[in-house]
């Protein structure tokens, strides 16, 4: 008998038409540690969003423990015994340990007062019943990532939780810190604690549970005993059979290197390993360079540094041949950066303002007379664009007001209005219906013909495959791979390099 | 259908803004029956008094000269998200610019010393805010406390000047030296003392409002108000649009103190200005930061105060009723303002 079943779960976002969870069976039993794997949009999220009360689910049912739940908010999850540790932490650095720890359900003195003392003695209890060994009176700020992850769990473990959710917890950590976690987590389920990890690294997979759920898509694909799997087989069912899309990409000779990264490293604070170590990379004229991985991979860092949004702490970046490493962005634009980013709707676009001036804002000099805008020529450029493009709606409403295809396409439109010889692409179609998504292939497909240099970031497969050239794979802010695309590269393939079971440099 | 919530929004908005300025009404009235023996005389000229002779009309609206632009420095830092809370000190700081510039030329050329003075204030203004924007590009600090502490500081600074080397031995008030009559802005309508800054004023307005909607400057402070970060993505400069924001609106606090000693007082007195500051907050969020609805918006104030005055000469009620009513008046439409802002934030 299941400790919790959730039944026919299923959820639509309707911004962008996205069929999140399709239909979810999940099956959890009693103190044990299962692993939910599966790509970037899988659904893994969602649906434990929704088992802990932060989405509802358009369809489905919930049972725990036998009997029919309805979970409407992470605070009724608690109560149900739920918990729940984000990817990235909730926790108030300023805070001591244990003032963290019972945060939202404090002991008080006389209903209205903080019992400090009653706190401490309370996380204390808690932190010896497990067998942790950490100072409740240590303040978060000085805390490493693996002892806030433990003030995460003692956070729910405090709230008598009997099933715990960790979304991606070894992303962050230390090898040692990992273990460390799993030491935890198998000492947790021993004593009759249930585990549900989410991850994408299958070597934690074999190592930490006893049974998996795949996802693909949006559903299920395959759940197994994690002893009857191996870990050639879980990359197969996670990225599943290659979709070709409607592309036919013609042959064609590369020409100059027009935008090059060389060495490229990114280190944060806080962070113990660089998000990018030692990149190298180059986009010739003609060219379309697809980067794969899984997220946390360092494919958002890549995005920033190499449209100069971010600076980077070691390496170089050349454009032309030019250093354009110390560079800002109103000079990269000066020399012609063309962005599409990932984030649409707060970096790729003004919500509030028009169509029109979200349209003219990398060029607006151009319709300048004496400081002023003239109105005019910038709402023709912007019909025109919106002609072309087939943009519906009058250029003067908030772009807010469009859906999420036409956003995506008056981004598209402005961008490659401004394009001189390199362009980036993150994500250009996540979200998007088919109709909407050949239509950007279609464009790219067209400047690569014109001889631009495309960088084209993807956490989608069959897009990168169907559309690049040539196709670098990053794993842990490395280049696992680079590979050229020339008809014998599988999605397996690519899929082992991405999950790190592969590494190497080839060409 | 985005559309339709959108007007929604906007009728939201407005629907708030009457509701917020009525119940300040019914509080106005309340406190009135409360505090008054004759309500009913009192209320007739809370109300109806400014209106009912040359002067007080003219007063009133002379009143609202110094929040027109103040309201207009608030809008045009609101609108690029940076907050200017100086300008208090940036009004006053002003205004003893502009004393001093008229008293240190006791015979220059009326025309080109008054335009001295007022670019003197005006620097002044666009000095002490502008340092605040400064700092916030440079080091990252809280442009809202910085120019509230400096604005704090320069009030002191500005106390010292009038009471100290400025005071004027000859006049029992804690004021300067009046400055030449050559620098006196004309009369617009005696016995009242509405007199040309109005215009000045007005003009303001006008420039502001093209500056925003119709510059490259202006749509580039805008859009990075709305988002910096994709101004930033999209090539503008947005470290600059810290600082010139500030400026401008420290400009505009400079402008009101200096045009109210050419124009209204003729000397520096001892924390005429107070109020000016903080109450062009109050007008810029009533007109929604729109330049141009910056001046109904301040006569609507100027009336709130020039009908207590009335009231008060009238009838058995204190000045401080008035004072009242604006706090009420302030507090309502902040806190309407910040719903909204909020409930956006929450939705989005």
């Amino acid at each position: 008998m299941a400790y919790l079943r959730m039944r026919g779960i299923t959820k639509l976002y309707p911004e962008n038409n996205v069929l999140a969870n399709d239909s979810v069976d999940f099956e959890v039993q009693r103190n044990e540690i299962h692993a939910l794997v599966g790509e970037n949009g899988a659904g893994k999220s969602t649906l434990m969003k929704i088992l802990y009360g932060l989405e509802r689910p358009d369809r489905g049912s919930i049972e725990l423990a036998g009997r029919a739940v309805r979970i409407a908010s992470p605070l009724e999850a608690n109560r149900l015994g739920i918990g729940m540790v984000h990817q990235h932490f909730r926790l108030i650095p300023e805070f001591t340990i244990a003032e963290n720890v019972v945060l939202g359900a404090e002991p008080r003195r006389q209903g209205i007062f903080l019992d400090r003392e009653g706190a401490l003695a309370a996380v204390r209890r808690v932190i010896g019943e497990y067998g942790f060994s950490i100072d409740p009176a240590l303040r978060v700020g000085a805390l490493t990532v693996g002892q806030m992850q433990l003030v995460e769990i003692l956070k729910i473990l405090y709230r008598r939780a009997e099933l715990l959710i960790l979304d991606e917890p070894t992303s962050v950590l230390t090898e040692q810190q990992i273990r460390r976690l799993f030491d935890t987590l198998r000492a947790l389920s021993a004593i009759g604690k249930t585990v549900i990890i989410i991850t994408h690294k299958l070597g934690e997979v074999k190592e930490i549970s006893q049974r998996v759920t795949v996802m693909r898509a949006g559903r299920v694909v395959a759940v197994r005993d994690t002893a009857s799997v191996d870990e050639r087989e879980l990359s197969r069912l996670m990225v599943g059979k290659p979709v070709s899309l409607q592309v036919r990409r013609e042959p064609q000779e590369r020409g100059r290197p027009v935008l090059e990264l060389q060495g490229v490293r990114l280190l944060v604070r806080g962070q113990d390993r660089p998000l990018l170590d030692g990149v190298d990379l180059t986009v010739h004229a003609g060219e379309i360079v697809g980067v794969a991985g899984v997220s946390g991979n360092g494919l958002g860092e890549l995005e920033d540094v190499a449209s100069g949004l971010r600076r980077i702490s070691g390496g170089r970046i050349l454009h032309d041949g030019q250093d354009i490493t110390r560079l800002d962005s109103p000079r990269l634009r000066q020399r012609g950066l063309a962005y599409v980013p990932a984030d649409r709707l707060h970096r790729g676009s003004s919500l509030k303002s028009s169509v029109m001036e979200n349209m003219i804002i990398a060029s607006h000099h151009r319709f300048l007379r004496g400081g002023v805008i003239r109105r005019r020529q910038a709402e023709g450029f912007a019909s025109e664009l919106a002609a072309r493009y087939s943009i519906e709606g009058d250029p003067r409403v908030p772009i807010g007001t469009l859906s999420g295809g036409n956003i995506q396409k008056v981004i598209l439109a402005r961008e490659l209005a401004s394009r001189t010889d390199f362009i980036l692409f993150s994500e250009p179609t996540w979200g998007l219906d088919v109709a909407s998504s050949e239509f950007i292939y279609d464009r790219i497909l067209e400047i690569r013909r014109q001889g631009l240099a495309i960088l084209l970031i993807s956490s989608n497969l069959d897009e990168i495959l169907s559309l690049a050239d040539t196709l670098v794979v990053m794993y842990r802010g490395r280049v696992a791979a680079c590979l050229p695309n020339s008809g014998g590269l599988t999605k397996e393939l690519v899929g082992e390099y991405m999950l790190g079971l592969r590494q190497e440099v080839a060409r | 259908m985005k559309r339709w919530s959108r007007w929604g929004d906007l009728a939201a908005g407005a629907a708030g803004l009457a509701i917020a300025l009525g119940l300040s009404f019914l509080i106005a009235v309340a406190l009135i029956f409360l505090l008054s023996r004759s309500p009913l005389t009192t209320i007739r000229y809370f109300f109806v008094g400014p209106f009912t002779n040359k002067y007080y009309l003219g007063n009133m609206l002379n009143s609202a000269v110094p929040l027109i632009l103040t309201g207009l420095g608030i809008a045009v830092a609101f609108k690029s998200s940076v907050f200017n809370l100086g300008g208090e000190g940036q009004v006053y700081s002003g205004a003893l610019v502009t004393t001093v510039i008229c008293l240190a030329l006791p015979a220059a050329n009326g025309y080109l010393g008054g335009a001295a003075a007022l670019a003197g204030a005006v620097l002044t203004g666009a000095v002490l805010a502008g340092l605040s924007g400064f700092f916030k590009m440079k080091w990252g600090t809280d442009e809202l406390i910085s120019s509230f502490l400096i604005s704090a500081a320069m009030g002191f600074v500005v106390n010292y000047f009038i009471t100290g080397p400025l005071d004027d031995p000859a006049n029992n008030l804690l004021a300067s030296y009046a400055i030449g009559k050559q620098y006196f802005l004309s009369w617009l309508f005696p016995p009242s003392k509405l007199n040309s800054s109005a215009a000045i004023a007005v003009l303001a307005a006008a420039a502001v409002f093209f500056l925003m909607s119709y510059t490259h400057v202006g749509y580039e402070m805008r859009m990075c108000g709305l988002n910096r970060e994709f101004s930033r993505y999209g090539g503008i400069n947005v470290s600059a649009y810290v600082v010139l924001p500030m400026v401008l609106s420290g400009a505009l606090h400079g402008l009101a103190g200096g045009l109210a000693i050419l124009g209204t007082q003729h000397m520096a007195v001892k924390e005429f200005s107070f109020g000016m500051g903080w109450n062009g907050i109050a007008v810029s969020l009533i007109a929604k930061n729109h330049p141009l609805a910056v001046i109904p918006a301040a006569i609507f104030f100027a009336w709130l105060e020039a009908g207590a005055k009335a009231a008060m000469l009238h009838s058995d009620v204190t000045f401080e009723l008035a004072a009242i009513v604006q706090a009420v008046i302030f507090y309502l439409v902040t806190a309407q303002a910040i719903y909204i802002r909020y409930r956006r934030r929450v939705k989005a």
